[in-house]
């Protein structure tokens, strides 16, 4: 066998090594891409799941159109100079002792914001008025 | 580096993206396909203007595309002391007269690890400017239209677009690299038999 017959062999081998891992993935990924359907243009984000460490403070509030102010009440710490930090880095300052703390005090934040009623909205719902009849008395 | 990427491309938007595809263009092993997919999902959010987004990509990683295939140009001398005159060499160039058209179309977003050893042959083997640019222009944009788009269409949930995307894309690679094996062995016995007829 030739040098470059070896080499040739060496590439067909690399290519189904190659085949056969990404095909594996490419299939995995695939069934789970084909199970969801692209979200309404107009469709509030409400999965705190898809929160990220890589995602800052106002970008989480963007996404889950809730006020920046919450979530920096939520992890206790200023916006000043903490607007541009990333969770992982929030984390890695303010809650150095708990790994992924600071994602889920903002997933906890978000949840009960969400799950709030608007402030301006009544406490309880209230039903038309509408006129009583008379009592007749009988006999 | 992902994760640095997508965090700094929130902070200082379309500038950064624009620099994070030129470098990629030049051929530094950057997360760029996953960047452009999530600079979609960040247009949709409103993070990013989707126009100025396009724009500002498609002319830096064209702009890095066309460096690095000029760095295949000046290269040339360097190259052909080595190679000159060798039956590969001239395979080479034949081949890639040939297929060049579609190798540069398609690294450009379907198979992104041959995208710099194919602007350097470009550049090598004088396929003409204007024809790279061309397909270089094309296959750009099916990747920031195309890829992006599909960030914007799934928005929040683009890690599944990427996740399919990228091993698709190794795939593919596979296949080629299988491919380009089984032709060199076939070609090999077909010289064989010619010789020995």
């Amino acid at each position: 066998m030739t040098k470059k017959n070896i080499t040739n062999l060496a590439f067909i081998l690399a290519g189904i090594a190659i085949i056969a891992f990404f095909g594996l993935r490419a299939f995995h990924a695939f069934k789970k891409f084909n199970g969801h359907r692209p979200p309404p243009p107009d469709q509030i984000e409400t999965d705190v799941q898809l929160i990220r460490e890589w995602m800052t403070v106002p970008f989480i509030a963007r996404m889950y159109y809730v006020p920046e102010k919450v979530i920096f009440d939520a992890l206790g710490i200023s916006p000043k100079d903490n607007h541009d930090k990333s969770l992982e880095e929030i984390n890695d300052e303010f809650f150095p002792d708990t790994d992924g703390l600071a994602t889920q005090l903002v997933q906890a934040a978000i949840l009960a914001h969400q799950s709030a009623p608007p402030p301006d909205a009544p406490l309880t719902p209230v039903p038309p008025l509408t006129p009583v009849p008379p009592e007749i008395p009988q006999g | 580096m992902s994760d640095y990427l997508l965090t700094q491309v929130i902070n200082y938007g379309v500038p950064l993206l624009g620099i994070i595809v030129f470098i990629g263009g030049l051929g530094v092993p950057l997360p760029c396909t996953l960047i452009v997919i999530a600079a979609g999902a960040f247009a949709r959010q409103g993070i990013l203007p989707w126009h100025t987004a396009i724009l500002i990509s498609l002319v830096s990683v064209v702009i890095g595309d066309s460096i690095s295939y000029s760095l295949g140009y000046y290269a040339r001398e360097y190259v052909l002391q080595r190679f000159s005159g060798t039956p590969q060499w001239q395979q080479a160039e034949q081949s890639f007269q040939k297929w060049g058209p579609l190798s540069i179309f398609f690294s450009r977003f379907l198979v992104t690890a041959i995208a710099l050893p194919v602007n350097l042959l470009s550049g090598t083997t004088r396929f003409p400017f204007k024809k790279f640019l061309l397909f270089d222009f094309l296959g750009e944009t099916v990747w920031i239209i195309g890829y992006g788009g599909l960030g914007y269409l799934f928005g929040s949930q683009w890690e599944l677009v990427n996740e399919f995307l990228s091993n698709f894309g190794g795939l593919v690679l596979g296949l080629i690299i299988f491919i380009v094996g089984i032709k060199q062995i076939l070609n090999w016995q077909t010289k064989r038999h010619q010789l020995s007829n």
